[in-house]
């Protein structure tokens, strides 16, 4: 069964349109990418998914269970966690801090919220450490967010999201900004997590989708184009069209 | 109606500027005491009226230049600090050259006494204070809307960046802004003096109304500015009239009221 | 930097024995009861991010109250000290709620807006606050048989309060709650996302921040036996965020060492020129153009230079 869908799904702001009756199943346990040009929909897409606004209509399902309009903060407790596009971590939080909130606010239980030392958590600083050694960060976890590289904050953002212990891992485009070094590192990152995870993933390049989704959506003009396996989508002529604006093949 | 000139200049401020100027309360108990001090220099209360509020604007003039505008990057705490700190340097100074004991002031004579409305006595000079604040509301209103550098000033209010990508000199806007600013309060001031008297805590009592009136009228939206003022100054005279008392109370608890059921205020967007 | 860890703790008992030998008692009370306001505020505005700028509503409404109940009613100190901190916090719950749906400016004129609102309410209730002139004979009852009319046993008394609320405060800011609200002023859409309702999140803070500053007004009004209207004024709001900036916003100790320089220059500045204000003002302005980031941070960079010197 799909562990993520969505159903007619649709987001206009005003007289535009970002997101145009796009029905998804995400199937548990895959990893499923969503490509198409820049403005295509794919992020409104991501922040309907988690909640950061309602849809216009349509309906979102989570494990069979309708989660249309449950707001951001609810969201995370579900099992779906997000990274962004644009890094958006806790600049002044050493790296630990910046895990250690996510890895929190999902735990078991909030005792102690007011008196207890946040070092005596083991169990949080336990996943949130884990969290930062799934993306080879953990021997910088005392140093300050804001002092380290860009790549390296790519690779924090990431953390974040894992720190939630989620079920549903959304990452948009994790690979942004990087040099090719630090994709290839990306990539291998997210191998190693496609097992653990169902994952969806926004991403431009085209050869880190080709090598790692299962199955591939494309959006355009904030509908849903194809759909299918990279090879599928490979050979789709829409999907030709869209990214070559009519080229002949 | 005064209230909606101190409203629409703060609200040009906050809007354009994006502080918070503690001061706004200060400028206006300025504008009232120029008003004394020209009147008594000049013997002549209209051009008493006409000179203390450019006084007022040159003060602006002089702060904008001095202070803030090295503020501008430094978040809303240090700003606030600062208009704060302007604030008491400008009661205490005040005091220091005018005296702590309140002091009144004569309207004319032209319009001293009231005019027979029918239904009650109302002073002359109050009718003429709603004319005038109306007439210059009306005219700050013509030239936002309807001038070129109005219309620049209201699109710095929605997008900063944008008017100095268009090669606009946003520094003189801000200036310019303040300075207009400053110069409503300061003729809200003058207007006031004869009303009501003068007392070196009159800034601050009018600096929480004025607050009032652009929360309720969105920040930065000059026209909800001008009906908030409007309003709240009509649910005060109403309420002045059963509840001495409460009338200033029952401007806060309708503005909290309001909040209430519309954060963002009764004109704001959002 | 594990030495100046150490420090604040000696440095902080140290002040508090040998203050009443540098200034009288009653100044030395007023000193710790304006930290406790200033810790209260930084729960706030240091640790959320969240500048309010009416925290004096809290601490006067608490004074108000807790002092009409001590002078009428007689109820005894402990009692007080409760009705102070629930007041605050109360008043707090209702202030924060209006104010936490909105951020920035919106924020700090609402925060004032509400706290002209108070004032001006205490200042028409002339038969309970009674207005302008203030509330005078608020008593200082004994507790457990210790008679605190004597100002160096109160003194006793505040800064023992005062420590313990320190110790709260610290307990606070290193539980959860305080990573949290720190997330939240980092990056509130991120902590969100993780799933924090930031909302909810402030309202506590606000709460929190609320009875520390309660409790400080009603020792304050103990202190000086009187609540005066400005307890709940404009300028109050202004001088504890003045206070709470000038030691550095940054730390726990910030409105400490902030509270001590405000009030030890206030209170000299203040029998020699009735206009002290006006210097008030003039010092805002200058910490402003000249001195942010406040003492403690100068304090933290200065010792970073020296190591950094000692090593090379």
């Amino acid at each position: 069964m799909a562990i993520l869908e969505t159903e007619s799904l649709t987001k206009s702001f005003g007289a535009l349109t970002a997101v145009s009756d796009v029905s998804l199943a995400i199937e548990a346990g895959t990893l499923h990418s969503i490509i198409g040009p820049n403005g295509a929909g794919k992020t409104t897409l991501f922040n309907l998914l988690t909640g950061t606004f309602p849809p216009t209509s349509g309906r979102i399902l989570f494990d069979g269970r309708d989660i249309t309009g449950t707001p951001a903060e609810r969201v995370a407790h579900l099992g779906l966690a997000r990274s962004y596009q644009r890094t958006t971590v806790f600049p002044a939080f050493s790296l630990l801090d910046n895990v250690w909130v996510a890895a929190f606010a999902t735990g078991k239980s909030w005792r102690g919220l007011l008196w207890r030392k946040a070092a005596r958590y083991p169990e949080v600083i336990e996943r949130a450490r884990q969290a930062l050694a799934d993306v080879g960060l953990l021997a910088k976890a005392e140093v300050p967010a804001r002092e380290i590289s860009h790549g390296e904050q790519r690779q924090l953002e990431l953390a974040i999201a894992l720190a939630a212990a989620p079920r549903v891992l959304l990452l948009d485009e994790p690979a942004a900004g990087l040099s090719p070094d630090e994709t290839r590192k990306m990539v291998s990152l997210v191998r190693t997590l496609k097992g653990r995870y169902t994952i969806v993933l926004i991403e431009h390049k085209i050869d880190i989708i080709m090598s790692v989704s299962d199955r591939i959506s494309v959006m355009h003009f904030g509908s849903l184009i194809a759909e299918g396996t990279p090879q599928e989508i490979q050979k789709n002529p829409e999907v030709r069209r869209a990214y070559l604006g009519g080229v002949a093949a | 109606m005064l209230y909606a000139l101190m409203g629409l200049g703060l609200s040009l401020i906050t809007g354009i500027l994006n502080i918070p100027n503690f001061a706004h309360g200060a400028l206006f108990a300025v504008g009232a005491y120029l008003l004394v001090s020209a009147v008594n220099a000049i013997g002549n209360f209209w051009i008493g009226l006409l000179v203390a509020p450019l006084g007022v604007a040159l003060l602006g003039l002089a702060i904008e230049y001095a202070g803030i505008r090295r503020l501008y990057a430094a978040g809303h705490d240090y700003q606030l600090l600062f208009t704060f700190g302007l604030s008491l340097i400008l009661a205490e100074g005040i005091i220091l050259i005018w005296g702590p004991v309140g002091i009144s002031q004569l309207p004319p004579p032209l319009l001293r006494g009231g005019v027979d409305l029918g239904f009650t006595f109302y002073p002359k000079y109050r009718l003429f204070v709603m004319v005038v604040a109306g007439l210059l509301v009306l005219l700050t209103w013509l030239f936002l809307e309807k001038t070129r550098y109005g219309a620049i000033m209201r699109a710095g209010i929605e997008n900063k960046e944008m008017v100095s990508l268009l090669g606009i000199d946003i520094q003189r806007l801000f200036t310019v802004a303040f300075a207009l600013g400053a110069y409503l309060a300061g003729i809200a001031g003058a207007l006031t003096a004869p009303i009501r008297g003068l007392s070196p805590g009159m800034g601050v009592d009018m600096l929480g109304i004025a607050f009032v009136v652009v929360a309720l009228g969105g920040l930065g939206n000059l026209l909800g500015a001008i009906a908030a003022g409007l309003i709240i100054g009509v649910a005060q005279a109403l309420v002045a009239a059963y509840w001495t008392e409460a009338s200033t109370v029952v401007i806060f608890a309708v503005m909290a009221a309001v909040l209430l059921v519309r954060p963002q205020g009764l004109f704001g967007i959002r | 930097m594990r030495d100046l860890l150490k420090h604040p703790v000696f440095l902080l008992a140290a002040a508090v024995i040998l203050l009443p030998l540098a200034v009288r008692p009653a100044i030395a009370s007023e000193i710790w009861i304006f930290a406790m306001f200033g810790l209260g505020l930084n729960l706030i505005l240091g640790y959320t991010g969240l500048l309010s700028f009416g925290q004096s509503t809290f601490f006067g409404s608490a004074a108000y109250v807790a002092g009409w109940l001590l002078k009428h009613y007689g109820i005894n100190v402990v009692f007080a000290l409760g009705i102070g901190a629930g007041v605050g916090a109360l008043s707090a719950a209702v202030v924060g709620y209006l104010c936490v749906q909105r951020s920035g400016l919106y924020f700090i004129m609402l925060t004032f807006a509400l706290n002209q609102m108070f004032y001006f309410i205490a200042y028409q209730w002339t038969t309970v606050t009674g207005g302008e002139d203030g509330m005078p004979g608020v008593p200082r009852p004994a507790l457990f048989g210790i008679d605190f009319k004597d100002p160096l046993t109160y003194y006793a008394f505040v800064s023992l309060l005062f420590l313990v609320s320190l110790w709260v405060m610290k307990r606070i800011v290193e539980s959860p709650l305080g990573k949290i609200l720190q997330a939240i002023r980092e990056n509130e859409v991120r902590a969100q996302a993780v799933g924090y309702n930031a909302a909810r999140f402030k309202l506590l803070a606000f709460v929190i921040g609320g009875a520390f500053s309660g409790v400080a007004g009603v020792l304050y009004a103990m202190l000086f036996g009187i609540v005066p209207l400005e307890a709940i004024g404009f300028v109050t709001s202004g001088n504890v965020v003045f206070a709470t900036l000038i030691g550095g916003s940054g730390s726990l100790y910030g409105p400490v060492i902030g509270s001590f320089v405000f009030i030890w220059l206030s209170e000299s500045v203040s029998t020699l020129w009735a206009r002290w204000p006006l210097l008030l003002g003039v010092a805002f302005v200058i910490v402003v153009l000249f001195l942010r980031g406040g003492v403690v941070e100068a304090w933290t960079r200065f010792w970073t230079w020296r190591s950094s010197k000692q090593k090379a």
